[in-house]
């Protein structure tokens, strides 16, 4: 058989939703119709890629990884919004040619990450040596929490352009340039292992959001930059006297200096101390969450920032305070996270999860109350993190992909609907579903997957946070109260979000201005398309997800039990101390000290022989 | 020889400023018709030779650390009253990178805004000399005279325009420099009528005897000595509450001036402040914090770091802001010196701090000369409203130079200031440092502002808009400078281990 033919024969379900998805579009140009095609193509790749069913190939030989590849995906953005600078201005076609094009490479690239098989540990390491004296290095890694994040943001981020360069036509130059220096930030902030570096990237991401808030922003657009800004390196600059306290302590016990996340997590801080650089991390996630009190640059910045900018700040910005938690207070403050774990659920349920769906009902501006709807579902997320059971933490990680693409969606469709009548007030509408049928259609079903319908991606991380929550460990009794509210919480999402559609869509067209309103158009169907696949992929296969998942989960569960443990076995006034190392591929990686220190090297690997075995196998409670 | 090649980075520029002086005195004047304005019209060349012997300064400020002061024979035959060691020609060099940097931005700046006044670039080289020879000074006479011959040009550049405002800077920056110089003359007198030596080694000498038998040397003169003496020296680095002068004096200046002294003189302050600690003061009695001087320079360092960001903040012009953000700047390197008590980092994360705040303090001011042009110069938020979109390039030079001033990375200023609250966290200073990564919080709010402006926001109707000036020197300065910038914060390696080398090391036990 000709190789032509056989490629035939091996990739035609991708080939058969190409022709597919290029006949579909009426009345549309050749590159629309390509465009189209290779969505649909894309969507059945990831889902026969991903099909869980594929366990039996436990003896193939582990796939390799290219060390450089995590490089590639962070600084392909990154130097690409070097080069804008050097583009002609007065050719925003091409700015926005290459913008998507290196938008797409990055994704490309990062569907890389679902070729491995995600076993717990890390993978697609890269580690060299940035500032010898200072011990700090470029060290980044993923392991099953970080890829999902990657792979959102990957996959948000070209669509949130997309549907940029539809509606902002004035500063390209300065668009691009932010939107791709943003999502290099993002990616970087996401597989940074060295603490030092994932500041660099988190400070990083402040200047091209305040950039894409502060020029093609609302009315208030300045007054929200200025907002967005204060708040989130307010919580940044603690975070980075915690860091720094952190890196001195371990550099008194250890000998040598690192900022290495592998090995700051073996630190056992004195209680007060522990609690108080908790305290200063845990301050700079929840800022960036956002948690209630501190959510109130959420709205603003939201109903001020343009479309393409809220869809990235909702998708994508918002984990990073979620993922921080994870990976760094769960894996290095055990102790202090787990006391204060009871307390802060109730935050995040009272605060949070209800009170932001109360706060959202009472809305009039769409977007605003979309903002509100985050900060619930948000709540949601760090419910199960802080409930931190296995599908808890499972859950609150699929309801972050969830929220990212739900909420994705929810704002596109705003900006779809304020791109036609400039105004967002909900009682401008009604009726639109006699003049814009197939946006109304779209918009109650993406309205389904956000309150969480069974059959939508929703239902299925809701539902893992509020089981995940009922038998939690550290919430203890509270717990089971905690899993009520926030299933009431559910239903107060229903209540919002189904009274907005109604409020929008039915009833009366009682606005003459709304009578010619034009349906979705091809630029628009095209940016919602992946994000409605994606809602019933998620819906209906959650395993494709979880099982990727499953092995880091379990591992950053068994790490916050262990840290927990080390934590309560500290006396009162006990000086820090350091925790033994336990080797295997968690800590493959690990800082060695510096060559003339040798006999600390020596002596190192010893412990680590001993204790390997002792390891417990089992992770879940 | 090696004597000679030794002393170089201070000699090669006293001889460049002697020849440029000649130069100046004989070469033709295109205006030379008109007696009254004799001079003027050369800023240009001027300003090229004052940046090429300067440059070369630097780089003989290289070679001698290349080869290693300490590997210098007869090199010792200058001490006490010049110490030529590396922590020296560390200084020398940022003096000499500051110094051209403001020959460069005068040598736009001048003929642009009418103030050709070829006398600016002798002076301005002067000055150096004196910062040099400050920084080298191991003795209260030489460092008394430094610090003088270091001031006088600089009170002259102050009043360069002649304008009422100018002449009111030039005079109190004068009337309050003379008062602080005479405090710390005070401070020596006493410290030498305590311990019978004017060199700094003798003193801390003396000082280490007290309290062992047979000493003859009295305890309150030599605290005195040292509280006047700091008080002479924080009221050069323009640390709160010895600061009032600042503004005014930044203000009225011409701005190359400006960001001379808020460069030059401040670095040159800083270092001989280390120095007089360190040698004479070093002492284990005066470096504990029940009994010595951290606390009292913890205090103006807490002082100035949040009295000057909350009062830049309130600032409506630009110039002003920046004289606010450099006494601030002051306070965050104050916490490096105060960490010199117990941390070995201490003394390297200051320097390591002004060579970063140099580059970037040059270039913002850099960028502000750049923003504006004849008649119109950009001093106000107002002025910079917008120029993003008429000037991207200026714009972008501003904001890469404001971002290392608020201590973002991937910029130098980020490092310098991870340097500092780092070496006060060795020294458990832990709420020093909270009180600075604070106030580097507010910080950011001012220069955000500056960018707000630039970027976002439309100059008002009816308004003059500044017009980017056209001017190789400034230009080249800001590349300079732009170029420092970045590699000091993505590959800050080679100057941290630099600024780690240069640390004076008291041999006495």
């Amino acid at each position: 058989m000709s190789p032509g033919l056989q490629l035939v024969f091996e990739a035609w379900p991708y080939l058969l939703a190409f022709v597919v998805g290029v006949l579909i579009p009426r009345r549309q140009g050749l590159y629309e119709r390509i465009a189209v095609g290779v969505v649909a193509a894309l969507s059945v790749l990831l889902v026969m890629g991903l099909w869980p069913s594929k366990e039996v190939v436990v003896d193939a030989p582990k796939p390799k990884e290219w060390p450089n590849l995590l490089n590639v995906i962070v600084f392909l953005p990154i130097f690409g919004s070097v080069s804008i600078l050097f583009l002609p201005r007065q050719s925003p076609k091409l700015l926005r040619r290459f913008t998507l094009l290196v938008l797409g490479l990055d994704f490309l690239a990062s569907l890389w990450l679902l070729g491995v098989p995600m076993t717990a540990g890390w993978h697609f390491q890269y580690i060299r040596e940035w500032l010898p004296s200072f011990g700090i290095r470029y060290h980044v890694a993923v392991d099953g929490v970080s890829t999902w994040l990657i792979l959102l943001s990957t996959f948000t981020t070209p669509i949130a352009a997309y549907v940029s360069f539809g509606s902002i036509k004035a500063r390209t130059k300065d668009l691009c340039f932010s939107l791709l220096l943003l999502h290099g930030a993002m990616l970087g902030a996401f597989v940074s292992l060295d603490l030092f570096l994932f500041y660099v990237f988190w400070e990083l991401m402040l200047v091209p959001m305040i950039i894409l808030i502060g020029i093609w922003g609302g009315v208030e657009k300045i007054k929200a930059a200025y907002k967005f800004f204060l708040y989130t390196m307010a919580g940044s600059v603690l975070m980075l006297a915690a860091i720094l306290y952190m890196v001195w302590t371990h550099k008194e016990l250890a000998g040598f200096v690192t900022f290495d996340y592998l090995a700051l997590k073996n630190l056992v801080l004195p209680k007060t101390a522990a609690m108080l650089c908790f305290g200063a991390f845990l301050l700079a996630f929840i800022i960036k969450v956002p948690m209630f009190p501190l959510h109130t640059w959420l709205p603003d910045a939201h109903v001020q920032a343009p479309t393409g900018g809220s869809i990235i700040l909702a998708a994508v910005l918002l984990k990073l305070g979620t993922y921080g938690y994870i990976r760094f207070c769960m894996g290095m403050f055990a102790g202090p996270a787990w006391s204060a774990a009871a307390n802060l659920a109730g935050l995040a349920v009272g605060g949070g999860v209800l009170y932001g769906a109360l706060v959202a009902w009472k809305q009039d501006d769409v977007k605003r109350l979309v903002a509100y709807s985050s900060v619930a579902h948000m709540g949601f997320v760090m419910l199960g993190l802080f409930a931190a059971t296995r599908a808890g933490v499972e859950g609150a990680l699929l309801q972050m992909v969830n929220h990212g693409i739900s909420t994705g969606a929810l704002f596109l469709l705003v900006g779809v609907i304020y791109d036609r009548r400039h105004t967002r007030e909900v009682r401008e509408f009604g009726g639109l579903a006699k003049v814009m049928p197939i946006y109304a259609a779209v918009f109650v079903l993406v309205t389904m997957s956000s309150i969480g319908v069974p059959g939508t991606n929703g239902f299925v991380g809701e539902f893992m946070v509020i089981m995940g929550t009922f038998v939690s460990l550290p919430l203890g009794s509270h717990g089971q109260l905690q899993a009520v509210l926030a299933t009431t919480g559910v239903i107060l999402a229903a209540v919002y979000m189904l009274s907005l559609v109604q409020k929008m869509f039915f009833g009366p067209l009682s606005n003459p201005k709304n009578a010619n309103l034009p349906d979705l158009n091809v630029r628009e169907t095209l940016a919602l398309a992946p994000l409605i696949a994606l809602i019933f992929v998620l819906g209906f296969f959650p395993n494709v997800f979880l099982d990727r998942a499953r092995d880091s989960v379990a591992t950053v569960i068994e790490g916050y039990q262990e840290g927990r443990k080390a934590y309560m076995g500290m006396e009162p006034g006990a000086a820090a101390k350091l925790r033994p190392r336990k080797g295997g591929n968690l800590e493959t990686g690990y800082p060695e000290p510096p060559k003339p220190g040798g006999d600390a090297a020596k002596k190192d690997p010893a412990p680590t022989a001993q204790l390997d075995p002792a390891r417990p196998a089992g992770g879940a409670p | 020889m090696t004597f000679w090649f030794g002393l170089s980075p201070i000699l090669v520029v006293g001889l460049g400023t002697l020849l440029l002086m000649l130069a100046e005195a004989f070469g033709k004047s295109p205006n030379s018709a008109n007696p009254s304005d004799a001079g003027s019209g050369r800023s240009g060349e001027l300003a090229l030779g004052a940046a090429v012997v300067l440059l070369v300064g630097a780089a003989f400020s290289i070679g001698v650390w290349m080869v290693g002061p300490e590997n210098l024979e007869g090199l010792e035959a200058t001490r006490p009253y010049l110490v030529m060691d590396r922590f020296t020609v560390f200084f020398c060099f940022v003096l000499s990178l500051g110094g051209a940097f403001a020959a460069l931005l005068a040598g736009g700046y001048l003929p642009e805004h009418d103030i050709d006044r070829s006398e600016f670039f002798p002076l301005l080289l002067l000055s150096t000399v004196g910062a040099m020879t400050l920084v080298a000074a191991g003795d209260m006479l030489s460092l008394f005279v430094a610090l003088e011959t270091m001031s006088l040009g600089v009170y002259c550049m102050v009043g360069l325009r002649r304008s009422p405002r100018a002449a009111e800077a030039a005079l109190k920056y004068f009337l309050l420099g003379s008062f602080a110089a005479a405090l710390l003359l005070f401070g020596a007198v006493l410290l030498y009528g305590a311990t019978a030596h004017t060199d700094l080694v003798g003193i801390g000498q003396a000082i280490k005897t007290i309290g062992q038998p047979g000493s003859t040397v009295p305890v309150a003169p030599v605290l005195l000595g040292l509280t006047l003496t700091l008080v002479g020296l924080t009221f050069k680095i323009s640390a709160v509450p010895f600061h009032m002068w600042t503004p005014d004096a930044y203000e009225g200046a011409p701005t190359p001036a400006t960001s001379f002294m808020a460069v030059a003189v401040k670095a040159a302050a800083f270092a001989i402040l280390l120095r007089v600690l360190v040698v004479a003061f070093g002492d284990d009695r005066l470096t504990s914090w029940g009994t010595g001087w951290p606390p009292a320079l913890a205090t103006l360092a807490l002082l100035s770091m949040t009295v000057a960001n909350v009062v830049a903040g309130r600032q409506s012009s630009v110039k002003r802001m920046l004289a606010y953000s450099s006494i601030a700047h002051a306070g965050y390197a104050l916490v490096g010196v105060v960490a010199t008590m117990r941390s070995a980092d201490g003394q390297a994360s200051v320097l390591f701090y002004l060579l970063t705040y140099t580059v970037s303090t040059v270039g913002a001011f850099g960028a502000l000369i750049y923003c504006g042009s004849r008649g119109a110069e950009a001093t106000s938020y107002e002025d910079l409203a917008g120029i993003a979109k008429r000037h991207p390039a200026a714009a972008l030079a501003f904001s890469l130079f404001l971002l290392s001033l608020a201590g973002l990375p991937p910029t130098a200023g980020f490092f310098g200031k991870l340097y500092v609250f780092r070496a006060a966290f060795d020294a458990e200073l832990y709420v020093l440092a909270v009180v600075g990564l604070l106030n580097s919080l507010v910080g950011a709010y001012y220069y955000l502002r500056v960018m707000v402006f630039m970027y976002m926001r439309e100059p008002a109707p009816g308004a003059q808009p500044a017009v980017p000036m056209k001017s190789a020197f400034v230009s080249s300065a800001l590349v300079l400078a732009a170029v420092l910038v970045f590699a000091l914060g993505i590959a800050p390696g080679w100057s941290l281990d630099m600024a780690g080398a240069a640390k004076i090391v008291v041999s006495a036990k």
